[in-house]
């Protein structure tokens, strides 16, 4: 089936099943890789997109849902955006495969609370894992973004 | 200024993509122990590409340590998961369909989940004969027991540890056990294959290229040069990308298909490809009233389930790091890699010795308890000290066992109160023997290139190799590249592991950037590091040098329902010489991290040979709300010092350090993961002990 | 050459909807989030004939407070845990939404989908059951409330009926209330044992999740706080009777004998939250 929905500012038209995840149809039909595929279930945040400016898990979200909204990829920040400069400071990650969803998780808190506590930032961000454990170095980054 | 992972711009080798190809699925046998009858793939639409145990019977048999895989299952499957058939199609919904298609006629057999049990005589055999590799990957004197499911047997003797007991005035003796664990690397295993001229080339996301293109090149009876392995930045592997995981299914795939082949493991199959050893370990230990150690004695069986991969290593690693880090006179070790029906076990960060040292530091912490004795001074007290000997024969030199140890202990005012506190020391080893080669090109644009085959895992060593390189070549780290390692274009290294990459890649930089200053263009450097142990004494050289450390926690217990929080976690770790900070920080709160998953709550569970919570569900990983609000860690260094590797040693001290901290409480734990109904049963049993009269 | 993508079928008003609930049963899988079924789907536990989503029916939306609070069935749990009107008055209710999973899941699984999937490991069931919520259920034929402890009837089931959609929710005035989620390994576990309590016009409502294949309530349990000061006593005496009377299922989240342990703790807790809201 058909569905149309803006990808990082731009009005998109892909092709898809109907019981295919958003995950896919911004991997395979849009290359958009900074989302990606982990647990399948939700609990990981790997595949995190912004949907209509909320955080959401791209391999829950049923294609066809997204039709007529917004998605925001984190290649659709540029890469100098205040929350990058932040992990780029801090050094807030390892292998990197989850730093894209630790991004936009921290993006949306921190327009909802500019200057978040450090037990805020943890409580937001704790449905994000990193296996590599940078947990700290995240936390750092968060708030370098928010100062 | 900006980096590719916070951009998402990292194309990882789940991401590489060739012209035409085809994406592959895996059918796995259902049952722990079966016979395979025949193989019905005559219902799978034409078009789609089918690799039956009949197509790679007349393959090579492959295998790190002891050669005992073959590409599919094919008399026997030997564990719930081990792969019997696979597909390839143009897209995954397509193999997912064939793959339904495919009809396997299976015998079951009698199966053995249990490592203790599997060495009873009358145990089903897992594998009828032991053959030791030929791949470099087995390293040392392996002793498979024939005609057992044993296949390596380690020991290590020293004194006459009889003779000590006799000695000793206090015996503690206990059983220890850890759990299963799964590496949960966030980017699944990703190959991919293709074919060019008869040459085979392979994009996978792996930490040993080298071990990997010369098990592969048995198993297509092709020369290794035919070969050639491209490594991808990884998204996290822990030890879990290691050897031939997908490469050889894939690489099969792709010849039958004429065309290139992928395969991106789902994530329930991670627990059916690569977990950790649970181990059994029997600790008996014996000292003087004053506290001095006089004998110990360990016994470990370490579940490889139903394939070797480097568990051989993995058992003798666990065994020569159990006396641990004391004079101890009398030591008797005797440590076995055992087979069951249970997916396999293979490297996991920490590697066997996160099991002993569980054990060990436990074993401290009664005897300190039955001497009345503080565990700080009584571990003080016996610890090695600059030129004494290991109980391997090796003398052990820039010695900071007391000063990590001191250091974890200040760290959680240990002085002040030792109530829900609790302490460990350790020593890890190196791979050793060991050999590594890295060479330097030289461009016109005043740019060097490194040819080096240390495979990007996260753990940043081609960050702190690059910042070596740069300080060798007195040039801005911006003009040192360091591409993806590919077996045509490095040179040979033995492999991505054991923390020892930036050690060993550092020294060779050496010699390369004198090479290269003499020669101009291109500069080469090797480092080779002899040493390894007689398997039947366990006597020689372990590890070229030891990574040293120590480990402090303190623990607050809801005693109503077992639910242990920690409060406060430390690490001590001899750094030697810190190359980058920042990832040197990262690897030591990450060890932490995924200790305490594994001190708290990790486990694969087993009902009946299969695997019960094969999701990130139900098998749990450590978050941000679970990190204690303060853990800290010192990187102690010294002046003039090597390099030592850090990728490891944070975790191993992290279950003894919380499990002693119990045990400061009268809350006695033997067995990991430390759940909140094992600590609620360990209150039980203290209220029990108090009511008994004294 | 795969077997065909199911037909998706997406109304724009609630008769449509049940019009097409009506003509096509159980072979119309209902659509509110996703979340749950996308898991399904993932996993290939699922391969439905036509899906029937929700998303477009306006009728299903709206958090309205007016003495009692309606929620409609395709409200997110994050706009019910940050709607003010719910935050204010049905503070215990805005919590137990709070706790599900993740902001990420919170932002796509919703009210109507939480109760018709009655997993029995979700937080809000047994918060809505102590709360005496009632479901708002519709079909072609009409409307009809169905209490919460009605509607959840084992593992994954309901009372509902083939052509019926649940529309809403509707939750009493909330007087005191408390939800503790006890999760026995990492903090974004799901719960080993979730404890709702409400007090309402002095009557008691004690619902145990998590625990069995539906939220446990026992009436005559909670009956003996009737006319009674909730003392420290009494209180243990409620949670002792509660972890006998539940018969708990073992998970990896802990064994049906450590689960009774539990409950008997965080049944005491949360009565004990209850009189401690009282004495603030």
């Amino acid at each position: 089936m058909r569905i149309a929905f803006t990808a990082n500012g731009k009005g998109v038209e892909v092709d898809a099943r109907s019981d295919e995840m958003l995950l896919e149809v911004l991997r395979r039909d849009l290359g958009l890789t900074s989302v990606r595929a982990t647990c399948g279930i939700g609990v990981c945040g790997a595949c995190t997109a912004l949907v209509d400016g909320e955080p959401i898990s791209t391999c829950l979200l049923l294609a066809p849902l997204v039709e007529g909204r917004q998605v925001t990829t984190v290649e659709g920040l540029g890469g100098d955006d205040p929350v990058q400069r932040g992990f780029v400071e801090a050094h807030a990650f390892q292998c990197g495969y989850c730093t894209p969803g630790m991004i936009l998780t921290a993006k949306r808190l921190l327009e909802e609370s500019p200057r978040p506590s450090e037990e805020e930032i943890r409580l937001a961000l704790a449905g994000n894992l990193c296996r590599c454990g940078c947990y700290v170095k995240i936390v750092d980054a968060v708030r370098g973004a928010a100062a | 200024m900006t980096d590719p992972r916070v951009t998402g711009a990292v194309r990882y080798a789940q991401d590489v993509e060739l012209e035409g190809m085809l994406e592959a699925r895996i059918l796995r046998s259902p049952f722990p122990h079966a016979r395979i009858g025949r193989v019905d793939t005559s219902a799978v639409p034409a078009g789609i590409v089918v690799l039956t145990p009949g197509d790679v019977a007349d393959l090579g048999m492959y295998g790190a340590q002891i050669k005992d895989q073959t590409v599919l299952a094919c008399d026997r499957a030997r564990f719930a998961g081990d792969p019997v058939a696979a597909v390839a199609a143009a897209t995954l919904r397509e193999a997912d369909e064939a793959l339904a298609l495919i009809d396997v006629e299976y015998e079951e057999l009698d199966s053995v989940f249990d490592a203790v049990e599997a060495c009873d005589q009358d145990a089903p055999l897992v594998h009828d004969r032991h053959n030791v590799s030929e791949n470099d990957a087995a390293y040392f004197g392996i002793r498979p027991q024939q005609g057992t499911n044993v296949c390596h047997r380690f020991r290590l003797q020293q004194g006459d540890v009889e003779a000590g007991f006799a000695e000793a005035e206090v015996v503690v003796e206990e059983t220890f056990r850890t759990a299963g664990a799964q590496h949960a690397h966030m980017e699944p295993h990703a190959s991919v294959a293709q074919w060019q001229d008869g040459r085979l080339e392979v994009w996978t996301g792996t930490q040993t290229p080298f071990n990997l293109r010369s098990d592969l090149a048995g198993v297509f009876g092709i020369a290794e040069d035919q070969i050639r392995i491209v490594c991808p930045p990884m998204g996290g592997a822990f030890g879990a990308k290691t050897f031939v995981r997908l490469e050889a299914i894939v690489a099969c795939l792709a010849r039958k298909a004429g065309r290139p082949v992928r395969a991106i493991l789902e994530r329930n199959e991670e627990w059916l490809t690569l977990n950790r050893h649970p181990a059994e370990i029997r600790v008996r230990l014996g000292a003087r009233a004053d506290g001095t150690l006089l004998a110990k004695e360990v016994e470990c069986w370490a579940d490889t389930g139903a394939y070797a991969d480097c568990g051989p290593g993995v058992a003798q690693k666990m065994g020569f790091a159990a006396p641990g880090p004391y004079r101890i006179p009398h030591v008797s070790v005797e440590s076995r890699c055992v087979y069951t029906n249970l997916p396999p076990n293979g490297a996991f960060r920490g590697y066997g010795q996160m099991q002993t040292v569980w054990a060990s530091e436990r074993a401290m912490d009664m005897l300190a308890e039955r001497l009345d004795a503080d565990p700080l001074e009584l571990r003080l007290q016996n610890l090695l000290q600059e030129g004494d000997r290991y109980a391997t024969g090796e003398e052990l030199h820039d010695v900071r066992f007391a000063e990590c140890l001191e250091a974890a202990a200040a760290a959680i005012g240990w002085h002040e109160s030792r109530q829900g506190k609790g302490l460990c020391v350790l020593m890890k080893g190196m791979q050793t023997p060991s050999r590594a080669g890295i060479a330097i090109e030289a461009s016109d644009d005043g740019t060097y290139t490194l040819r080096c085959a240390t495979a990007e895992m996260g753990q940043g060593a081609r960050r702190a190799i690059s910042l070596l390189a740069a300080e060798l070549l007195e040039v801005d780290v911006a003009r040192v590249r360091f591409p993806d390692p590919d077996t045509d274009l490095v040179p040979y290294d033995t492999r991505t592991t054991s923390s020892r990459s930036t050690y060993i890649m550092g020294r060779a930089l050496v010699d390369a950037v004198r090479d290269l200053k003499e020669n101009g263009r291109r500069g080469y450097g090797e480092v080779e590091i002899p040493g390894g142990l007689d398997p039947d004494t366990g006597q020689g050289v372990a590890s070229h040098h030891w990574h040293q450390g120590a480990g402090a926690a303190e623990v607050r217990v809801d005693e109503e329902t077992g639910k242990v929080e920690v409060l406060h976690l430390h690490a001590a770790v001899y750094a030697g010489r810190v190359v980058n900070r920042a990832g040197a920080e990262l690897q030591n709160e990450g060890s932490m991290i995924m200790g305490l998953g594994t001190t708290l709550f990790e486990t694969v569970d087993i009902a009946d040979g299969q695997v019960t919570n094969a999701n990130l569900s139900d098998y749990e990983i450590p978050s941000f709300m679970d990190v204690p609000i303060e853990l800290t860690h010192d990187l102690l260094e010294r002046d003039g010092a090597d390099v030592h590797g850090l990728g490891e040693t944070a975790l191993p001290p992290v279950p003894p350090s919380v499990g002693n901290a119990l045990g400061s409480l009268g809350i006695h734990v033997t067995d990991l993961p430390i759940s909140a109904e094992a600590v609620l049963g360990a209150v039980d049993r203290r209220a029990g002990a108090r009511e008994v009269p004294a | 050459m795969s077997e065909p993508a199911p037909e998706w079928l997406a109304p724009d008003t609630l008769a449509e909807a049940l019009a097409l609930k009506a003509e096509y049963g159980e072979e119309a899988t209902v659509v509110a989030g996703g979340t749950f079924l996308a898991i399904l789907l993932n996993q290939r536990f699922l391969a439905p004939q036509r899906f029937l989503s929700l998303r477009g029916v306006p009728e299903l939306r709206g958090i309205e407070a007016n003495g009692e609070l309606r929620l409609g069935a395709m409200e997110t749990h994050r706009a019910v845990e940050l709607a003010p009107a719910v935050r204010e008055s049905w503070p215990g209710l805005a919590r137990a939404f709070a706790l599900v999973a993740s902001p990420r899941v919170r932002n796509q699984a919703t009210v109507g989908g939480v109760l018709a999937d009655a997993d029995y490991a979700s937080d809000p069931p047994a918060m809505l059951t102590a709360l005496e919520a009632r479901a708002l259920v519709r079909s072609r034929d009409g409307e009809r409330e169905i209490p919460l402890e009605e509607l959840i009837t084992g593992h994954y089931e309901t009372s509902l009926r083939d052509d019926e959609l649940i529309v809403g929710v509707r939750v009493p005035r909330e007087e005191r209330s408390t939800y503790r989620k006890f999760r026995s390994r990492s903090h974004e576990d799901r719960p080993c044992v979730g404890v709702a309590a409400a007090l309402r016009g002095g009557s008691l409502r004690v619902v145990v999740g998590a625990v069995a294949s539906r939220p446990q309530w026992f009436p005559e349990i909670c009956g003996l706080a009737d006319g009674e000061e909730l003392d420290a006593v009494l209180a243990r005496e409620i949670a002792e009777r509660y972890a006998r009377a539940v018969d708990p299922l073992a998970d990896v989240r802990g064994s049906a004998a450590y689960r009774r342990r539990v409950i008997r703790v965080e049944v005491r807790r949360a009565l004990e939250d209850l009189t401690q809201a009282e004495a603030a």
